[in-house]
């Protein structure tokens, strides 16, 4: 059942088994599977509860609807705009539905360096399964690879770069492109169509639209949650108070430690907060001589992994991955601005454009900000992680030349550099990359509440749990102890199922 | 972030911002230029003043230079930047008002001249507009490219605008697939 708060005529108070705040890709399964599993569960969701109904297909209504801040969320110096989604199911309903298992190098770096042995992929493999099956995953069918992947994967091949046409959660797909904006179509198995009424059907309590505020323990055990009923313009309701006996909290990378840090608990260690890794991209665009219709079919299909090698180095690499965008989007991320930018833009539906994923070493921290919604992010690039990305900007342009591109566009702000075939590609390394002269953005907020054994140096330990607050969990991007790698809605969901199973297994102590 | 990071606003662009702010606020209660009177205003979140700004801006960041190109007082692009500011954090938006009156004063604030934005040639506003986006001070950067964003979403939200760049629109069951 979900109800929105901004609908309560007077404030609410609530005891419930376990308080799980957000649901996204943490945060819906652990509601499901718990709730699956005879506990009595409420989930806070700060956003509101839409339908594929909803989803119009139209950048000006989905943006404010699907992302926090519209999409304008940016690091403090404005450097790196910083998507998550904010309604019930989370990010997963505006992802793009990459669907990879955490790399086996990881884990074993994560074993080795932060004592978690017990997460192998052999223990790990039951949750995995599990969630690949609910969010119906399988590879995408040659059929399915629009021509804006195509082209990229002829690149990729022509130049004998390794790559796969990747796996992702969607059923009977349409093709309308959409992904980004929610499906209207209800073919994204985002956790809105899985696990949020999988937890509804298992009894599990819905309030959307409410705004985790404060979590509250007594005797070093978590007691409650408050907040209030959020709306539009950050307009608050009603409050709310829900009794608990476990707390997960799943608000994703950086709603987690600002709630932790606003709530003044759980963070012994120092850690909570810091640490924050974001798989930072950058884009160029491929300009083709033929309509490539980008924003039509399937955004990401094929991926090239040709320039990361984990088991070489289990910390450092990029993917190189499709982008699409509709035209607000797209305009965004091009250069300059009037007659200038246009000569950019009337190539719309001829452009390919081709990111780099950074799995990153470089970090940075999340600190409550001035008001509620809008918590403070810093990032910093490291110099090592700069010549990855730009490294990584002159294999996007070969790949796309190789493709077919008459023009590769390097989406400086100023002086962008428009490269033809033949032209030295040197100069995207020359110019390099630097906060603030071209666009980075990032959708994979991670590891501001690390994982670990010792709790000196982490903030929950092998199954979430953290080490300071008894009944108190994480399940979401913020446990991974450094960057995942890959991207990370499979990992996610997986660590939250396991999180999940393990609070059922120790209930009546936790419940004592 | 290094030392070279041009995004990285130094003390002094901090100081000459608030310096900026400080004349702002007489800025704000200069009377209404005439020029710049309501005019059949629609929005709730931006003042009709604020409004004529935002409109003068906007058509200088989406000028296509095609003669096909909808004019942006032809279309509801005000409109919907006015319904996505409403619907934004104050946290968020609240700068913006302020920031139109700054853009409008700017070219006597930072560049000494004489004449107000809205009152400039298409030339001598893109100038001032390119002064926002390549100015030393972050923070100056940082309110050009929110306007710049602003004016994307709101013009290319115009179905009349979706031709000029090859664009079909949501998707319909009964489209014709692409190639």
């Amino acid at each position: 059942m979900s109800l929105d708060l901004r609908e309560l005529e007077e404030d609410l108070r609530e005891e419930t088994d376990v308080c799980v705040i957000g649901s996204g890709g943490g945060g819906a399964v652990a509601a499901a599977e718990i709730a699956a599993g005879g506990r009595s569960v409420v989930v806070l969701e700060q956003g509101p509860h839409w339908t594929a109904p909803d989803f119009t297909q139209r950048e000006e209504e989905m943006l404010p609807r699907l992302f926090e801040e519209a999409g304008m969320r940016q690091t403090v110096d404005g450097s790196v705009i910083v998507l998550q989604g904010r309604n019930v199911g989370g990010s997963t309903v505006h992802n793009l539905c990459y669907c990879f298992r955490a790399p086996e190098p990881v884990l074993r770096l994560w074993q080795r360096e932060f004592g978690l042995g017990s997460l192998t992929s052999e223990a790990l493999a039951p949750s995995f399964e599990q969630v690949e099956r609910n969010l119906r995953v399988k590879r995408i069918r040659e059929d399915e690879i629009n021509a804006m992947n195509r082209v990229i994967r002829a690149g990729a091949e022509k130049l004998g770069y390794s790559g796969l046409v990747a796996k992702h959660n969607r059923e009977n797909c349409v093709q309308s492109g959409f992904c980004i904006l929610g499906c209207f179509f209800g073919a994204k198995q985002s956790m809105l169509v899985t696990y949020v009424p999988r937890a509804e059907q298992a009894g599990a309590r819905i309030l959307a639209s409410a705004r985790a505020e404060r979590i509250e323990t007594q005797g070093g055990r978590v007691r409650r949650v408050r907040g209030h009923a959020v709306g539009e313009a950050g307009r608050t309701g009603r409050s709310f108070e829900i009794g608990a006996k476990v707390v997960v909290l799943a608000a994703g990378a950086v709603a987690s430690p600002d709630l932790l840090l606003r709530s003044g608990i759980a963070n012994s260690s120092g850690l909570v907060g810091r640490n924050l890794h974001l798989h930072p991209q950058v884009m160029l665009a491929g300009i083709f001589e033929e309509s490539l219709q980008p924003y039509r079919g399937i955004p990401q299909s094929y991926v090239v992994d040709e320039f990361i090698d984990l088991e070489r180095d289990p910390r450092s690499g990029y993917y190189l991955m499709p982008v699409t965008g509709f035209p607000t989007l797209t305009a965004a991320g091009l250069p300059g601005f009037g007659c200038d930018h246009f000569r950019f833009m009337k190539s719309f539906d001829r452009l390919a454009g081709l990111l780099v994923l950074l799995h990153d070493q470089s970090s940075g921290s999340v600190r409550p900000g001035a008001s509620l919604g809008s918590p403070e992010i810093r990032y910093a690039l490291e110099e090592g992680d700069r010549r990855r990305l730009a490294r990584g900007l002159v294999h996007s342009a070969e790949v796309l030349f190789a493709g077919g591109a008459r023009r590769v566009v390097v989406p400086y702000w100023v002086d962008p550099l428009v490269l033809e075939p033949g032209d030295a590609l040197g100069a995207i390394e020359e110019r390099g990359i630097h906060e603030g002269e071209i666009a980075i953005s990032a959708a994979h907020p991670q590891s501001t509440c690390g994982m670990g054994s010792d709790p000196s140096k982490s903030v929950v330990n092998e199954f979430g749990e953290s080490h300071d607050v008894s009944g108190l969990f994480v399940a979401d991007m913020s446990v991974f102890p450094t960057s995942l790698g890959a991207p990370p809605q499979i990992t996610t969901a997986a660590l939250a199922d396991r999180t999940a199973r393990h609070i059922l297994e120790r209930w009546p102590e936790l419940a004592a | 972030m290094t030392s070279a990071s041009p995004l990285h606003a130094t003390r002094r662009g901090f100081l000459r911002l608030a310096a900026t702010s400080a004349a702002l606020a007489a800025v704000a209660r200069l009377p209404v230029a005439s020029a710049l009177s309501a005019n059949g205003s629609e929005t709730v979140f931006f003042s009709a003043y604020e409004r004529e700004i935002l409109t003068r801006v906007v058509e200088r960041m989406v000028a296509t230079g095609a003669a096909e190109a909808p004019a942006v007082r032809e279309t509801r692009t005000i409109e919907v930047i006015d319904r996505l500011c409403l619907g934004l954090d104050p946290e968020v938006s609240g700068v913006l008002p302020t920031l139109l009156r700054l853009v409008e004063w700017g070219p006597v604030l930072f560049e000494f001249t004489f004449t107000r934005f809205s009152k400039m040639s298409d030339a001598e506003k893109d100038a001032s507009l390119r002064a926002w986006m390549t100015s030393r001070i972050g923070l100056r950067r940082r309110a050009f490219y929110a306007l710049r964003n602003l004016s994307y979403l709101g013009y290319y939200s115009q179905e009349a605008t979706w031709a000029l760049i090859g664009y079909r629109g949501p998707f319909r069951l009964d489209e014709e697939a692409p190639a």
